[in-house]
This record gives structure tokens, sequence and C-alpha cells, in this order.
């Protein structure tokens, strides 16, 4: 059982409270979401329960939060980690070993259990989850969701009552989605109390007991889950609970009538296997174009041997009748990365909008800025700026070097609804600059709200290439 | 592969002989004086599912010694000044480059921690240090994206960009301490809540004895170096 009383805190004196007068209880068995706008101290409320409060970040703190009848804060994290487990955002940066089963088994040895009971637990987690085929793997050539399904293991192999979700499935595709909804269920059946911190909702309305909607640091709200059913989820700003409904914005090109860029010969393997193989596919040019498909589909190597990064690959792309090869498409196209501190170089943000131009113009740079809401900050440090911003950094220097073609990685994973909006409203910009921007994405909802177009990829291949159509869409995401 | 050798030397094995090749380093010598010493990298790696990097470490390591040995002293001006720089690199540097891939790729973190454990070095140095094992796989994927990034930046290795050489260490590394700093923060917090600071003695549940190959390992690694110091000495002695 977990109690909150009178509890505020900020991370910063100075600053405005992160969170404010919390008062929560949560019983036994129950499974709870935490939802709000970024920023809304859901992260926050959950370091609190964990003991990363005060134990990792520290601040002022007021109020008592209670684990049974202990104070949290008055416990060592390390006895408060029999009791919780927690799961976060990064699959990169939680797990503390490189090889699969030495992590799962890393919490119950530093707990110093008796081997034999480890085993024990190894093998239990092994068949509740359906592990046996990645054990003694390494967990860096992983998918993301088999990423994840490592890290819930891990912490359910020191069979804690309580586990604590920061934010899971920002890194999973749909299906493993709705893999990660099974775990859910799984730990719901054993009587565990489960606390879910997260923006992406749609996988998880018949799991859910109750909901916690913060705003500002405060509890604003709380619905049970059947309340929760009814409430209008964008007018609070928060994503769709349920995809069915929703409809696409561009079921028609942008241009009324779009001339089409030919793709020819993409052919790519890795050592023996052929992971990437077009013959010839016809995309409508100047419009926003959905990739979807499963991990592992070839939608990340479609992308590099479109950009020219990928020198085995010996395809053209015809475009305004010049056929492009390699060489030309590097100077044509750019990625924006999903991690996008990988493509900032310079010290400034009017540094980096220059350094991609041939010749450095001013003048064009604070325009370029400025249409990007960018001028304010064009003295910043681009590391110092939020993930939204720096997104539009990279957008900015892509503009600046006169690149035609765009592609985006997973640019909205982990964002709530109104930075996913700016995102969908950066992409309209860059196609009134006739650019052609390609989105790999997991996002339903982006997708229907920005895009018209859809390539579908399945083994290596376009299996479909169609004007926005929602059928067809629910079909892959939904199923 | 028929034979099924089930090839495996603990850690601190590793780390030993790590120390003993280190000191190709100081010297250069003939090849049948450094020869056991340059093989041992090789028969590590080659038995342990690294037979490419094995291979292509031993031939770089033959074609440099080849270089130094028949190529250079023929060699005069600016082709003399590369060939040094190369062989005499490559002949000392390869051998502990090539056990330092050995030992990090195939060094568990928790059969490190193990025998760090072992013997008795305090959790204070063996966390930081297991952290560094276990950030150098995500070191090379990053410096893998940041080439990319370059690349579409039109800023990738070219004749210009070397020109500037600074310019791209400054490139890489900012990205890169920036993620290290962000990464080792939330490595930190995630096994605080996994009960790492546990003041209690860790449970192993990987064995980190030595075996059969241990002893061997260590036993010829010595005795390369035995034959490697006798070399240097008997060397001052004739000078």
């Amino acid at each position: 059982m977990l109690k909150m009383e009178n509890v505020s805190f900020s991370y910063d004196e100075m600053r405005n409270a992160n969170l404010k007068d919390i008062n929560l209880g949560i019983g036994d068995g129950e499974v709870i979401l935490l939802c709000g706008e970024s920023g809304c101290g859901k992260t926050t409320l959950t370091r609190f329960l964990n003991g990363l409060i005060p134990n990792f970040f520290d601040g002022k703190r007021e109020g008592k939060a209670y684990l049974n009848s202990d104070l949290i804060d008055e416990m060592p994290i390390y006895e408060i980690s029999e009791h919780v487990g927690s799961v976060f955002q990064n699959p990169k940066t939680q797990f503390f070993n490189v090889d699969t089963t030495g992590e799962i088994v890393f919490g119950c040895e530093n707990l110093a259990m008796d081997a034999r009971d480890i085993k024990r637990r190894l093998d239990d987690v092994v068949s509740d989850f359906g592990l046996r085929h990645l054990l003694d793997k390494n967990i860096f050539k992983l998918s993301g969701g088999e990423k994840q399904k490592i890290a819930c293991a891990s912490v359910s192999a020191v069979n804690p009552e309580i586990l604590i979700l920061d934010e899971p499935s920002s890194n999973l595709d749909s299906k493993s989605s709705w893999d990660f909804k099974g775990i859910l269920e799984k730990w719901k059946s054993q009587g565990k109390t489960v606390i879910i911190a997260e923006h992406k909702l749609f996988f998880l309305d018949d799991v859910l007991d109750r909901v916690i909607f913060l705003k500002d640091g405060k509890i604003s709200n709380e619905w049970t889950i059947d309340e929760f059913k009814q409430v209008n989820h964008r007018n609070i700003g928060l994503r769709q609970l349920n995809l069915d409904n929703l409809t696409a914005k561009h079921q028609d090109y942008y241009c009324s009538s779009p001339e089409f860029m030919e793709i020819k010969n993409f052919k790519f393997n890795y050592g023996n296997t052929r992971v990437l193989d077009i013959d010839n596919v016809r995309i409508p040019k100047n419009e926003i174009i959905a990739i979807i498909g499963k991990n592992g589909a070839g939608k990340s190597t479609f992308a590099n041997c479109l950009c020219g990064l990928k020198r085995s690959c010996k395809g053209e792309l015809i475009l305004d009748s010049n056929t492009l090869n390699r060489k030309d498409r590097l100077k044509k196209s750019y990625m924006v990365m999903q991690d996008v501190n990988h493509q900032l170089f310079t010290e400034s943000v009017l540094d980096e909008v220059l350094l991609s131009m041939d010749e450095e113009n001013e003048e064009m740079a604070y325009e370029i800025l400025d249409n990007l809401n960018l001028i304010h900050l064009k003295d910043s440090h681009p590391m110092a700026l939020s993930g939204g911003e720096k997104q539009r950094v990279a957008i900015a220097s892509a503009i600046a070097s006169k690149k035609e073609i765009l592609i985006f990685d997973e640019p909205t994973s982990g964002l709530d609804l109104k930075n996913m909006m700016n995102v969908s409203e950066n992409l309209k910009y860059l196609q009134g600059l006739g650019i052609t921007s390609f989105i790999i994405t997991h996002d339903y909802e982006l997708i229907l709200e920005a895009c018209s177009h859809v390539l579908h990829f399945e083994d290596g291949k376009i299996i479909d290439s169609y004007k926005m159509d929602e059928e067809k869409l629910k079909e892959f995401f939904l199923d | 592969m028929g034979l099924e050798l089930n090839f495996r030397i603990a850690p601190r094995t590793k780390i030993i002989i790590l120390a003993i090749i280190s000191f190709m380093v100081f010297n250069d010598v003939p090849m049948y004086v450094s020869g056991i010493l340059v093989l041992i990298p090789f028969v590590c790696l080659f038995f342990s599912d690294y037979k490419k990097a094995a291979v292509i470490y031993i031939l770089a390591y033959v074609i440099a010694k080849y270089l130094q040995m028949a190529v250079l002293p023929n060699a005069t001006g600016i082709l003399a000044i590369v060939l040094i720089t190369f062989s005499y690199t490559a002949t000392r540097m390869l051998p502990i480059l090539m056990m330092g891939y050995y030992t990090i790729m195939t060094t568990k973190v928790s059969e490190f921690i193990a025998s760090m454990e072992k013997s008795n070095v305090p959790k204070d140095i063996t966390i930081p240090v297991s952290v560094v094992f276990r950030y150098i796989p995500s070191v090379f994927e990053e410096i893998r994206s940041i080439t990319k990034a370059m690349k579409m930046r039109g800023f990738g290795f070219t004749f210009k960009s070397l020109k500037s050489p600074l310019k791209m260490v400054e490139f890489y590394m900012i990205p890169i301490l920036i993620s290290a700093v962000k990464t080792s923060d939330e490595l930190s917090a995630a096994s605080l809540t996994r009960g790492l600071s546990n003041p209690k003695k860790r449970t192993n549940l990987i064995s980190v004895k030595f075996n059969k190959f241990d002893y061997l390992f260590i036993a010829i690694s010595i005795a390369g170096i035995a034959v490697y110091i006798y070399y240097l000495c008997g060397g001052a002695l004739i000078a």
C-alpha cells in the first residue's frame, strides 16, 4: 500500500514547485495511470515512490509518503527496491549489464539472495514472459520491444509488490505496445500494484483501474477507468485512449496534382541477408509520407539508403526527371534522427544554421529561425534546448542547406499531445516550402494528423504504397 | 566447427595478460622475441568467435612488421616518416588494443563485478569501472550515428575536413560527452532502484574460478615476458 500526504517537492528551491500538495492513496493490486502534459509532475511523483527522491534527486520536500507503514524517505533505497520495481523510458540507459541473463538476475544478486533461489526466479520469469529465445544475448542487439521485455523481467525477478513504470512504451512500436499490455495483465493477475506514467494511452484501456490526472504539479482530477472513457481526452491535452474513432485530416494529397518521384532498385544486404529489396516504387513529391512497418522491416535501412548513407546500395532516385545516385542524394536529403543530439555541432543556434549554408547569409538564417519560432533562441547553445526545440534546429539547418527530402526517424516518440501537434505543424510548414517529408513512425495519431501517403514495409519490401486510407492503417495498427 | 574447445578465461586472467602485454609499448623487438605475446590476443579472439578480427589483426601485424624490417631500411624522406609512424605504432600498440578489445567484448559486467569482489576490490572502484565497461558498446553506436549526421551535413571525412582536425574532434566529442553525462545519470538512477547500493555481499550466479586455460595462459604470458625482458637486458649488455 502506498500513501502520500500533503507532498510537495521542488528540485530547485528558487523555481516553482514540481509537485504541490499531493494526497494520494493506492491500494494493493490497483493498476493506476498517471497522466498529464509534459512537465506536469508525473515523473517526479514516480521518483517519490521508488525512492529516487531523495536518494538520487534532492530538493525541497514537504509532506509524508508511506510504503505500507514506513516513511519512504527514511528507508535506504536498496530496501525500497525489494518492494518497488522500476522500469524507465529509455531502454539504452536502464541496463547495467550487456548480456540479457546477467541483467535479469542483477537485482536479485544485489539483494544477496540465495543462488538457488535466483535460479528458480530466473526460470519463473523466463516462462512467465516467454523469454527463452532471448537468454544469453547481447542487449544492444535486441529490438526496442525486446529490451523493454527484458527490463520488465528484470524487475519482476525480484518479485516486488509494486511496479512503477515511467513512460515505458515511448520506444515501442504498436505490436510491442500490445505485447506490453500482456505484461501489465500478467502483473495484474499476480495481484501486483502497478503505477504507469504515460502519454501513449491506446493500449491501456481495459487493464487500468484508476486514472490520476496531473496539471502543474497538482492532482487536478481522478477518475475510475469507466469515467475516464467518457472524458474528452483532447480537451485536456491527452493522447487518445481509444484510436477507433479517429479520422485522417488529409484524405487527399496536399498538392492538387502531385508530381511523382521514383525509387529504383534499392537493395541492401547485411552479410548474406537481404534486408532491403525494392525494385521500383513511385512516391508523390512534396507530400508528407508515413513509413510504417514492424521493427526490423527495413524502414531505417530504407531511410539510410535514401539519404545516400549506405555505400553498397546502388539504387537511384528519379526526381524532377533527374536521376540521382548515392552522392547526389546525400546532398539533397537529410535525416532528423531520433537522438537529435547527435546532429547538432556548433555553439549557438544561429551558427548551426550558418554552418549548413554554402555561403553564409545571416539575413536568410534569421528568416528561417523566425519561421520556426527559434529566433529568440538564436544565441543559445543547441544542447541547452528542449527536445522539441532541438528538433526544430535540426529542421532549420536542413532548410538552410536547401535539402529537398527530409526524413524523420520517430519524431514523436515520448511526446504528449501538444508537442506532437507542434511536430505536425513543422511538417506542414516544410510541405509549404516544397519539401517532401518521410516520417518513420509508430504514432498512429501523428499519421492521421499530418500524413497524406503511406509506405508499408515488411521483410525489406514495400508491400503497399497508398494515399491516406484509414481502414488500411487501422488494419495495421489496431489488429 | 567440429572442434568444441569451450574456450573461456576468467576476467582476472584477461586483466593480468593485458597488463603483461602492455610492456610491449616500451620497446621494439624482433618478432621471434615478441612472438608469444603477439599470438596471445590472436588465440583468444580466434577461439571466442571473433575469427575475423583475429585474422585481420595478425595480418596487419605481420604486414607492419614486414614493412618495418624489409622496406623501411631502404625508404627515405616522407615515405620513411609515414612508414616509421605506421609500423612502429602498429607493432607496439596493436597487440594491446586487440587484447583490450577482447577483454571488453567477452567479459560480462556481472562476471567483472564478481571477480573484482573475489579479489576484495572495494565497490567504490568496481562499480564505476563496470559502468565504463557497460558504456563502451554505446559509444560505438554513438560514433556511428554522429558520423552519419556529419556526412549528411557535408562535413564527413574529406581532405577539406582533415585541414581542421580539431574541429572534427570537437564535432565528435561534444555529442559524446553530453550523452555520456546523460547516460551515466540515468544508469546510476536505474541501478539504485535495483539495489546496487546494498552493503551486503552480492550473490554471483556466474562462477569466475580459474580453469585450465587460465593457468595455461598466465604461464605462457609470463614465459613470453621473460623472453622479452631477457632479450632487452641481453641487448643492453651487448650494446
